[in-house]
C-alpha cells in the first residue's frame, strides 16, 4: 500500500522534472529587436552618417558657438552653458551635467567600427571606406578636444577594457593613413551604396574629394608645430597623386527630415523652433556677441541681415560670459537668428526649412582651406582665387542662390585679401564668418592655432585673459579607465593644450 | 542532472516510511475523539494526540476526529501548533472525547510562521529568523498600502517612501531586508508571497484582508524561493473566514494629510533682479519688500496690473498644495462551518493628493473560500483591484519653489480668467517659460486605471496520515491602460507656447506560477521528520504598447488622428520562464532539536542555455535548550530559549530578457520614410554569464523570560554576493556605455535584536512595549574595473567603503576653514570628498500600546542614524533667491565668517577684509559646492499614534444586531527631530529607488491625522 503510494510520488515528481525540457525555456529570442546576423550594410550606415551631422550641428556647434566667438547669452540665458562661459573644466567633464564629446564621439566611431568590421567581411569596399573616412573625422574630433586618445585598442569592447591612449599626433597620423587607405577602397569597390549613403549617395568623386579635404583641414591644424614640414609635403603629394581634388560641394547629410519631432534638421530643432513651429528655450537665449555684429558692420557684410532679426532698426549683440543682467541684454533688446518665420516664410541665411540640410564640411571651407594651404606655399593655387570663392560659396549658400555678386563685398579693402596686410588672418576671419551657424567649432580650433579671430574672451574667465586649449578627460573615463586618463600630463581647460596648438 | 539528485531523497524518504510499518501496536481499550477550536468549534485536522509516558501517538484527520488504544489512568496529551496543550485523563468507560484546544500565541515556544511555500510552521524548528506582524498592529496606522504598515515594526526591515513623480496618491515603496546585496539598485527587492504564491506586486492588497505578515528576513528563510528569496521574503497569508456564525464588519477611516519639512524660505525679498524689482522677473533677487502696490506682469489688454509687493503668508508655497484627503470604506463578511470557511470583503479608497488635482481609487473585492471533501481539500482565492490614478507630472512643484516669494499661489488658481494676471497667457513672465505651477498641473495630466486580477487556487490531498500531495496555481493578471495629456496652449509669445500632445499607453502583464508539492511527515518515538519535496513552474509575460502624438491641432481633442506630424509609438513583448525543483528536509529530536537541509535546483530561460542550471543548497539548526536542559526554567527567569544557526548559497540571476545578445534598434529619429538606420545597443552582451552566488550565515537566540511577559530575539547575520550580474562600466573608448558581467562582490554585516515585553498586564489594563534594533554594514570589497562604480549621481560604491557612499565637491579648505577666492567667491575642492554612507546603519523601532477597558493608546516611534541624504533643491532655491540663507546677509556684501583667503601669490590667509557680494552669482557658485546642501539623515520619528475606544459590551448588550464597535484616531509621521544639519527634508521620504536623494521632482512629505469607525454585525 505505501510502496504504491510512493511510486505514485515518485512518477509524478520524474514526469514533471521531463516536462522540464528545454523547449519550455526556449524564450529567449527577442520579438523586438534585430541582432546582428539580420542586418545589411545599408541599414547601419544611415544610422552612423545622421549620428555624425547631428553632433556636428548640435553638440560642436553649441561648443564652438561660445568658444569660437559667435555667440553669448541674453538676460534669459545667463544661467545657461555656464559650464562653457566659465571654462569650468570639472563642469564639462561630468557625466550627469557635462558636455560628452568624449561619449557621443565614441559612440558614434563604434557604428562605424561595426560597418568597417562587417564590410571587411562581406568584402563590401565601399563601405569598408567610407567606415574609415569617417572614424577618421571623428578621431580628428577627438584629438582636437582631448589629445591624447585610445586608437588601436579603442571599439573592442571588453577585448580592451582600459584602452591604451596613444599620443594625440599619432592618432592623427593613423586617422590620415585611414583615409588613404578608405579612398582607395572606395575607389576599388564595385558594390555601390545608394540612397542609405545620405551623405554622398554612393557617389564616389565625392567621397573621394571629401576625404582629401579632410586630410587638408588635418595637416593645415598643425601649421603651428615645427618639424612636420616634411610630413605635410609627403602627406600634400599623396593628395595630388590621387588626383580627384577637393569638394566642389558641401558636404551635407539629409536622412529625409520631417517636420515630426525629433526628426527635423537638428541645428533647426535645437536652436530655432520646434515641429509645432514653436520657439524652443534656446531660440530665445542665444544671441550674437557684439563683437560678431561689429565685424560684420566692419565689412558691410550683408550676411548679417540675412542671418540675424533687427531690433528697433539696428542689431544688437550680448558679451560673451556676461553674467549680470541688463536690459540691453534682453532677449527682446538683442538679435536672434532670423529664420524662415522672421524672413516672410522663405528660407533665411543659417536657418533655412527644417528639412534643410546638415552640413558635415562646406563648400566654403574647402576652399578657404585651400587659400590657406596655398597662402603656406602647400599648394600652388591662387589663393586670392580660393579666398575670393570661399567667400562667394558662403554667400551662395547662406542666400539661397548660384551665384550670389560679392564684386562690391570683396572689393572693400576690409575684405580683399591683396589689400590685407595679414593675409591668412584675413582667410581664417572671412572662414570664421562663413562658417557661422554651419560649422562653429572650426573657429575654436582656428583661434587656438593662430590666435585669429581675436574674438574676446568669457568676461567671467576664473583667469583674466585666458582661453580655452581643450577638454579634460571625462568623468566616466576616470571612473573606468584611470590610469590612462590621470596620466596625460595637464589637462587643464585653460592650461593644458592639445599637440597642434601651439600659439 | 537535479532528477538524479532527487532519486536517493525519495528512497531515503521511502525507507523510512517502510520502517515505521514495524511499529507494534498493543491490546487496549480503543478511545476515539474529536478535536476542535474552542471558539469556533471547527475541527482541527494534523493535532498530535500522544499518551503520556508511552511515545505512542497519532494525529486529527481532517474531521478533527482520532482514535487510539490506551489504558484507564492514562493521560493524554493533546498539541497543536499555536494551541495550548491539553491534557485528558482516560477515565472509567468514557471512551469518546472531544476536546477543545484555545489558542495559546503569546507562548514564544508555540509561535508559529508561515514558512517557505506557505506553509505554516513551528518557530521552534526554524534555523532561521522569521517574525510576523498580525493584522491588528498592521492596521493599526491605517494605512493604504500594506508595506508602509511594516515600517520599523520589524527588525532587520528598513521601508522607505519613495516619490515615484506621480505624486503621493501612489507613493512608491522600497524595501530593503538586512541591507544591499546587489550594485543593480532596482535588484534588491524581497519576493513577496500572498497565501503561498509569489506576485510580483502587493501594494494593491487591501492591508484589512491580511491575517499576518511573517518576513523571513534572509535567504536563509526563503531558501526554498531559490533566487528570489535571496534578499528575503515578505509572506502575507490573507484571511480565510472563520467557522462559526457568520460575522459583517464595516470600518471608515477618514485623514487628512499636510506637506511639511519643505527646505526653508525667505520672505524678505522678491521678484527682481541685482536689488532691483523687475515685474516680470522669474527671480527673488529684487530688492526688499515693503508692502507697497507694485506694477505685476505685463499690460493685460491695456490694463497693468498692480499687487502688493509682500510675502503673501509666512511660506508662500504651502498656498500651492492641498491638503490630501484619504477616505477608506471596508466592509467584509466570513463564516464558516465544520468543513468549509469563507472570506469575503469589499474595499473603497479615494485620495485626493496634496497638489491640487491629484487622486486616486482603489476599489477592490477578495474571495477567500476552503472547503474539505474527506481527504481532498480546497481552497480558492479571488482578488480583484481596480486602481484609477490621475496625477500631474512632477513640473509644477519644481516651479513653486523656484519662483519669486512673492507669488500667491492661492490666488493663482484663477488661472482659466483670460483677464488674470495668473492666465498662462499673461502669467508675469513672457520668456523665461516659467509658468503658473496651478495651471501646469491642471494642463498636464498622467492618468492610468490598473485592474489587477489574482487567482490562487490549491488542491491538497491526504494520501495517509504521512503524506500529504499539494498543487497550487496562481494566476495573476495586470492590464494597466494609461494616458498622458498636454493640452495645447498657443501664444504669440513664442515661450509660453505649449505643444498638444496624447500619449496612451497599455501595459499587460500575467503570470503562472504552479508548485506541485509532496509534504511527508512522520515520527519515530523522539525523532520527528519532515520532508517536502516540490517542482515550480514559472512563466511571466509581459506586453506594453504606447501610440502617442506630439503635436495635436485642439485644444480639447486628445486624440492622435488630429495632429501632424508622423504617429509616434511602438511595442515591446517579453517572456520570462523559470522551472525548479527543491527539497527540505527536517529531523527533529525530542521536539528541541532540529536540523533542516534545503535544496533547490533552478533553470531559467534568461541564460545562455548551457548555463541555464544552477543548485542552490542550505542547512540549518535550532536547539530549544530550555526543552532540552528543563532544570534552566526552574528558576522562574528564563522560561524559553532557543539557540539557531544556518548556512545557504544561493544562486541568483538577475538578468533581463534578451540581455545575451547584441540588440540593434532604430537611431533616434528613424526611420525617415523609407530610409531606416539601426544602431546597436551601448551594453555589451555576455553569451557566457552565470548565475551569481550569495553566500549567507545566520546564527541567532530566541529567549523568554518571566513566563513569556518578555522576549527577545537576536540575530547576526552576514552575507557575500560575488560574481555580480551586473552591467559595469566600461571606458566608452571600448565602444560601449557598460558591459554584462559577473563580477563585484559586496558583504554584508546585520544584527538585529527584538525585545516584545508586557509590562503590565492586569485584569482591565495593559502595556505591551516593542523594540527593535537593526544595525546593518554594507561593504563592497571588489568592483570590476577600477574601485568605484557610479550607482546615482553623487551615489558611489567604492572599494572598502560602506556602501553607498556619498562623495561630492567640497569647498576648498585650509585647516578646515573655507578659502575664498580674492573676490570673496567659494572654490570648489580639487578631490572630491567622501561624507559617507547614505543607508542609514543603526535602524530602531519602538512600539507601544496601553489598554484600558476599552481604550487603547499606542504609538510607534523609530530612529536612524549614521547616514547622509544630499538635496538638489537646495541650489536651485540659491539661484532663484528664494532660500533663507540668501537673506542671511541682508543681501549685502559680508565677510564669510571663519573663511580663508588665496591671495595672487598663491598664499592662503586668514580673511579679514575680503568681502562676497552675495549676489545671485556668488550664491549659485556657493550652491555647486556639493556638501553644502549635504546633511546627516539622522532622525527620531513619531510614525503612528492611535486611540481607539471600544464600546462597552454592556452598552451592544440588549440588541443583537451590532456584536461590536469602535471608534478610533489615528495619525502618521507626526512629528520629527532631524539632525540640525538638515534643512533639506524628510530623511525617510528618497527619490526614485535612490539611497538618501532628495530631488526636485519629490514633492515634500507630509503628515496625516484622522478618525475611523468600525462596527462589527
Amino acid at each position: 500500500m505505501k510502496l504504491k503510494y510512493i511510486k505514485i510520488g515518485l512518477l509524478t515528481v520524474l514526469s514533471f522534472a521531463f516536462l522540464a525540457c528545454n523547449d519550455f525555456l526556449d524564450v529567449n529570442d527577442n520579438p523586438n529587436a534585430p541582432t546582428d546576423e539580420n542586418l545589411g550594410l545599408n541599414v547601419k550606415l544611415p544610422a552612423a552618417l545622421n549620428s555624425s551631422a547631428s553632433y556636428e550641428a548640435t553638440q560642436l556647434n553649441q561648443i564652438g558657438g561660445l568658444w569660437g566667438g559667435y555667440w553669448g547669452t541674453s538676460n534669459e540665458g545667463v544661467g545657461s552653458f555656464s559650464s562653457l562661459k566659465n571654462y569650468n573644466g570639472p563642469a564639462i567633464r561630468d557625466t550627469r551635467d557635462g558636455i560628452p564629446v568624449w561619449e557621443s564621439t565614441f559612440t558614434t566611431l563604434f557604428y562605424y567600427k561595426q560597418i568597417l568590421d562587417q564590410a571587411t567581411a562581406e568584402s563590401s569596399l565601399f563601405y569598408a571606406g567610407i567606415a574609415k573616412i569617417m572614424m577618421a573625422y571623428h578621431f580628428f574630433i577627438l584629438v582636437d578636444f582631448y589629445n591624447n586618445v585610445p586608437f588601436e585598442e579603442a571599439l573592442r569592447g571588453s577585448v580592451y577594457l582600459q584602452p591604451a591612449y596613444e599620443p594625440g599626433q599619432e592618432v592623427y597620423t593613423k586617422s590620415m593613413d585611414f583615409i588613404t587607405e578608405g579612398i582607395a577602397d572606395i575607389k576599388a569597390a564595385s558594390i555601390v551604396p545608394g540612397n542609405d549613403d545620405i551623405l554622398f549617395g554612393g557617389d564616389r568623386d565625392s567621397w573621394v574629394r571629401f576625404g582629401n579635404t579632410l586630410k587638408l583641414r588635418a595637416l593645415l591644424r598643425q601649421s603651428e608645430v615645427s618639424g612636420r614640414e616634411g610630413y605635410i609635403n609627403q602627406e600634400i603629394a599623396k593628395i595630388n597623386q590621387e588626383g580627384s581634388g577637393f569638394l566642389s560641394d558641401n558636404a551635407a547629410v539629409n536622412p529625409g527630415y520631417l517636420n515630426t519631432s525629433g526628426k527635423l534638421n537638428p541645428f533647426y530643432e535645437s536652436f530655432y523652433r520646434n515641429n509645432a513651429g514653436v520657439a524652443v528655450n534656446n531660440y530665445a537665449i542665444i544671441r550674437p556677441t557684439q563683437y560678431l555684429i561689429e565685424k560684420y558692420k566692419e565689412y558691410n557684410d550683408p550676411r548679417l541681415a540675412q542671418n540675424y532679426v533687427a531690433v528697433s532698426g539696428d542689431y544688437k549683440g550680448v558679451v560673451f560670459g556676461e553674467n549680470t543682467v541688463a536690459d540691453e541684454y534682453a532677449a527682446l533688446n538683442t538679435s536672434a537668428f532670423k529664420g524662415p518665420v522672421e524672413n516672410g516664410n522663405s528660407p533665411a541665411g543659417i536657418l533655412k526649412a527644417f528639412n534643410q540640410s546638415t552640413v558635415i564640411m562646406s563648400l566654403s571651407e574647402a576652399y578657404f582651406l585651400q587659400a590657406e594651404a596655398a597662402e603656406r606655399g602647400w599648394i600652388s593655387t591662387n589663393s586670392t582665387t580660393l579666398y575670393n570663392s570661399g567667400i562667394q560659396a558662403s554667400f551662395n549658400y547662406l542666400f539661397n542662390v548660384n551665384n550670389y555678386d560679392i564684386s562690391s563685398y570683396v572689393a572693400q579693402a576690409a575684405v580683399s585679401l591683396d589689400a590685407a596686410t595679414n593675409r591668412i588672418e584675413r582667410i581664417i576671419t572671412q572662414k570664421w564668418l562663413a562658417l557661422n551657424g554651419i560649422n562653429n567649432i572650426e573657429a575654436w580650433h582656428d583661434q587656438r592655432r593662430l590666435g585669429y579671430p581675436d574674438f574676446p574672451n568669457s568676461v567671467t574667465s576664473p583667469t583674466p585673459g585666458a582661453y580655452p586649449r581643450r577638454f579634460m578627460y571625462p568623468e566616466t573615463e576616470l571612473n573606468t579607465n584611470n590610469a590612462n586618463a590621470t596620466s596625460q600630463g595637464d589637462v587643464g581647460v585653460l592650461t593644458g593644450s592639445v599637440w597642434w596648438d601651439n600659439d | 542532472m537535479y532528477r538524479r539528485k532527487l532519486l536517493p531523497i525519495l528512497i531515503f524518504v521511502s525507507l523510512l516510511c517502510l520502517g515505521s510499518g514495524a511499529m507494534a501496536q498493543q491490546q487496549r481499550r480503543q478511545i476515539t475523539g474529536k478535536v476542535v477550536y474552542q471558539d469556533s468549534g471547527a475541527p482541527i485536522s494534523g493535532a498530535s494526540i500522544a499518551v503520556k509516558g508511552t511515545g505512542q501517538r497519532t494525529t486529527t484527520g481532517q474531521d478533527g476526529t482520532f482514535s487510539l488504544r490506551a489504558d484507564e489512568g492514562q493521560t493524554l496529551v493533546v498539541n497543536y501548533i499555536g494551541y495550548a496543550s491539553h491534557e485528558a485523563v482516560i477515565i472509567g468507560e468514557n471512551r469518546v472525547l472531544d476536546i477543545a484546544l484555545s489558542p495559546q500565541i503569546t507562548d514564544l515556544s508555540e509561535v508559529v510562521v508561515t514558512g517557505a511555500l506557505g506553509i505554516k510552521r513551528s518557530a521552534r524548528e526554524l534555523g532561521t529568523s522569521a517574525q510576523s506582524v498580525g493584522n491588528e498592529e498592521l492596521n493599526l496606522g491605517k494605512v493604504v498600502n500594506p508595506l508602509l504598515a511594516l515600517s520599523s515594526k520589524v527588525a532587520g526591515l528598513r521601508v522607505n517612501a519613495t516619490d515615484l513623480t506621480t505624486g503621493k496618491t501612489d507613493p512608491g515603496i522600497q524595501i530593503r531586508l538586512r541591507g544591499t546585496r546587489s550594485l543593480n539598485r532596482n535588484q534588491n527587492d524581497p519576493i513577496y508571497v500572498v497565501d503561498g504564491v509569489p506576485l510580483p506586486d502587493i501594494t494593491r492588497i487591501n492591508p484589512n484582508d491580511i491575517e499576518d505578515i511573517t518576513v523571513l528576513k534572509g535567504s536563509n528563510a526563503a531558501a526554498l524561493y531559490g533566487s528570489e528569496g535571496v534578499n528575503g521574503a515578505i509572506m502575507i497569508t490573507t484571511k480565510s473566514g472563520k467557522s462559526g456564525s457568520g460575522e459583517v464588519s464595516f470600518s471608515n477611516n477618514t485623514t487628512f494629510a499636510n506637506v511639511f519639512l519643505l527646505p526653508p524660505q525667505q520672505t524678505l525679498f522678491g521678484q527682481g533682479q541685482n536689488g532691483l524689482y523687475s515685474p516680470t522677473a522669474n527671480e527673488s533677487w529684487g530688492d526688499r519688500f515693503d508692502g507697497e502696490v507694485r506694477d505685476f506682469g505685463l499690460p493685460i489688454n491695456g490694463v497693468q496690473p498692480t499687487k502688493l509687493y509682500a510675502a503673501p503668508s509666512e511660506d508662500n508655497r504651502l498656498g500651492f498644495f492641498d491638503t490630501g484627503i484619504t477616505v477608506q470604506n471596508d466592509l467584509s463578511f466570513s463564516g464558516g462551518d465544520a468543513n468549509g470557511a469563507y472570506f469575503l470583503s469589499l474595499q473603497d479608497v479615494r485620495i485626493n493628493g496634496v497638489i491640487p488635482g491629484d487622486k486616486s481609487s482603489r476599489t477592490g473585492a477578495r474571495f477567500n473560500g476552503s472547503r474539505r471533501f474527506g481527504k481532498l481539500s480546497t481552497s480558492f482565492n479571488m482578488n480583484y483591484v481596480f486602481f484609477k490614478n490621475n496625477t500631474t507630472s512632477d513640473g509644477p512643484w519644481a516651479s513653486v519653489y523656484a519662483q519669486p516669494a512673492n507669488i500667491d499661489y492661492q490666488a493663482a488658481r484663477d488661472w482659466e480668467d483670460p483677464t488674470s494676471p495668473n492666465h498662462p497667457l499673461n502669467w508675469y513672465t513672457p520668456v523665461s517659460g516659467a509658468r503658473n505651477p496651478i495651471f501646469m498641473a491642471d494642463n498636464n495630466r498622467n492618468t492610468f486605471d490598473q485592474h489587477t486580477f489574482n487567482t490562487r487556487l490549491e488542491l491538497s490531498y491526504e494520501l495517509t496520515d504521512w503524506l500529504d500531495v499539494i498543487n497550487r496555481t496562481g494566476l495573476y493578471l495586470q492590464s494597466e491602460p494609461g494616458r498622458v495629456t498636454n493640452r495645447q496652449l498657443v501664444s504669440t509669445v513664442a515661450s509660453r507656447n505649449i505643444n498638444g500632445t496624447v500619449n496612451d499607453t497599455h501595459r499587460d502583464f500575467n503570470r503562472f506560477n504552479n508548485d506541485f508539492i509532496l509534504s511527508f511527515h512522520k515520527d519515530f518515538g523522539d525523532f520527528s521528520t519532515k520532508l517536502l519535496v516540490g517542482q515550480n513552474m514559472r512563466m511571466d509575460n509581459t506586453k506594453s504598447i504606447n501610440v502617442q502624438a506630439n503635436n495635436l491641432l485642439f485644444d480639447d481633442i486628445f486624440n492622435q488622428d488630429s495632429r501632424t506630424g508622423e504617429l509616434g509609438g511602438g511595442s515591446t513583448i517579453t517572456k520570462y520562464r523559470s522551472i525548479a525543483t527543491y527539497g527540505e528536509f527536517t529531523a527533529g529530536y525530542k521536539n528541541y532539536l532540529f536540523l533542516t537541509f534545503t535544496g533547490r535546483n533552478d533553470k531559467v530561460s534568461v541564460l545562455h542555455r548551457d548555463r541555464n542550471n544552477y543548485f542552490s543548497p542550505g542547512v540549518s539548526a535550532s536547539f530549544v535548550f530550555t526543552d532540552a536542559i528543563p532544570s534552566l526554567q526552574s528558576n522562574g527567569f528564563l522560561n524559553y530559549g532557543r539557540l539557531y544557526s544556518s548556512f545557504n548559497r544561493t544562486g541568483n540571476v538577475t538578468l533581463n530578457p534578451y540581455a545575451l545578445n547584441l540588440n540593434y534598434s532604430q537611431a533616434t529619429g528613424f526611420p525617415y520614410g523609407s530610409l531606416v538606420g539601426y544602431i546597436p545597443s551601448s551594453t555589451e552582451p555576455n553569451a557566457l554569464i552565470n548565475p551569481e552566488f550569495v553566500r549567507s550565515f545566520e546564527v541567532g537566540t530566541q529567549l523568554g523570560f518571566f513566563h513569556n511577559r518578555l522576549n527577545a530575539d537576536i540575530a547576526y547575520a552576514y552575507s557575500d554576493s560575488d560574481g555580480q550580474i551586473f552591467n559595469a562600466q566600461t571606458s566608452r573608448a571600448t565602444g560601449f556605455s557598460s558591459t554584462t558581467v559577473n563580477a563585484g562582490q559586496m558583504i554584508n554585516s546585520t544584527i538585529e535584536v527584538a525585545l516584545n515585553g508586557t509590562l503590565i498586564k492586569k485584569q482591565n489594563f495593559s502595556w505591551d512595549l516593542g523594540l527593535n534594533f537593526t544595525y546593518t554594514k554594507t561593504r563592497a570589497l571588489s568592483l570590476y574595473t577600477g574601485n568605484e562604480f557610479t550607482i546615482f549621481r553623487q551615489q558611489y560604491a567604492i572599494v572598502g567603503e560602506q556602501y553607498p557612499t556619498l562623495r561630492m565637491t567640497d569647498f576648498l579648505r585650509q585647516d578646515g576653514k573655507i578659502v575664498l577666492d580674492q573676490n570673496g567667491n567659494v572654490i570648489p575642492s580639487e578631490e572630491e570628498v567622501i561624507l559617507g554612507t547614505m543607508v542609514p546603519p543603526y535602524l530602531f523601532g519602538l512600539n507601544s500600546n496601553f489598554k484600558y477597558k476599552g481604550i487603547t493608546f499606542g504609538f510607534q516611534v523609530d530612529t536612524r542614524l549614521g547616514a547622509w541624504m544630499y538635496s538638489e533643491v537646495i541650489p536651485r532655491m540659491y539661484t532663484a533667491g528664494t532660500h533663507i540663507e540668501t537673506v542671511q546677509y541682508d543681501r549685502q556684501p559680508f565677510i564669510m565668517p571663519n573663511s580663508m583667503v588665496r591671495l595672487a601669490d598663491g598664499s592662503i590667509v586668514e580673511n579679514t577684509n575680503v568681502y562676497s557680494q552675495g549676489d545671485r552669482a556668488w550664491w549659485d557658485a556657493y550652491g555647486n559646492i556639493q556638501t553644502v546642501t549635504a546633511a546627516k539623515g539622522d532622525y527620531l520619528k513619531l510614525r503612528e499614534l492611535y486611540v481607539g475606544y471600544a464600546l462597552p459590551s454592556k452598552l451592544l448588550a440588549g440588541q443583537k444586531l451590532i456584536k461590536k464597535a469602535s471608534i478610533g484616531f489615528v495619525g502618521n509621521n507626526l512629528f520629527i527631530i532631524r539632525h540640525s544639519s538638515n534643512r533639506i527634508g524628510d530623511p525617510e521620504a528618497l527619490y526614485n529607488q535612490t539611497d538618501g536623494y532628495s530631488s526636485f521632482r519629490q514633492i515634500p512629505t507630509s503628515r496625516s491625522m484622522g478618525f475611523n469607525v468600525n462596527v462589527t454585525f
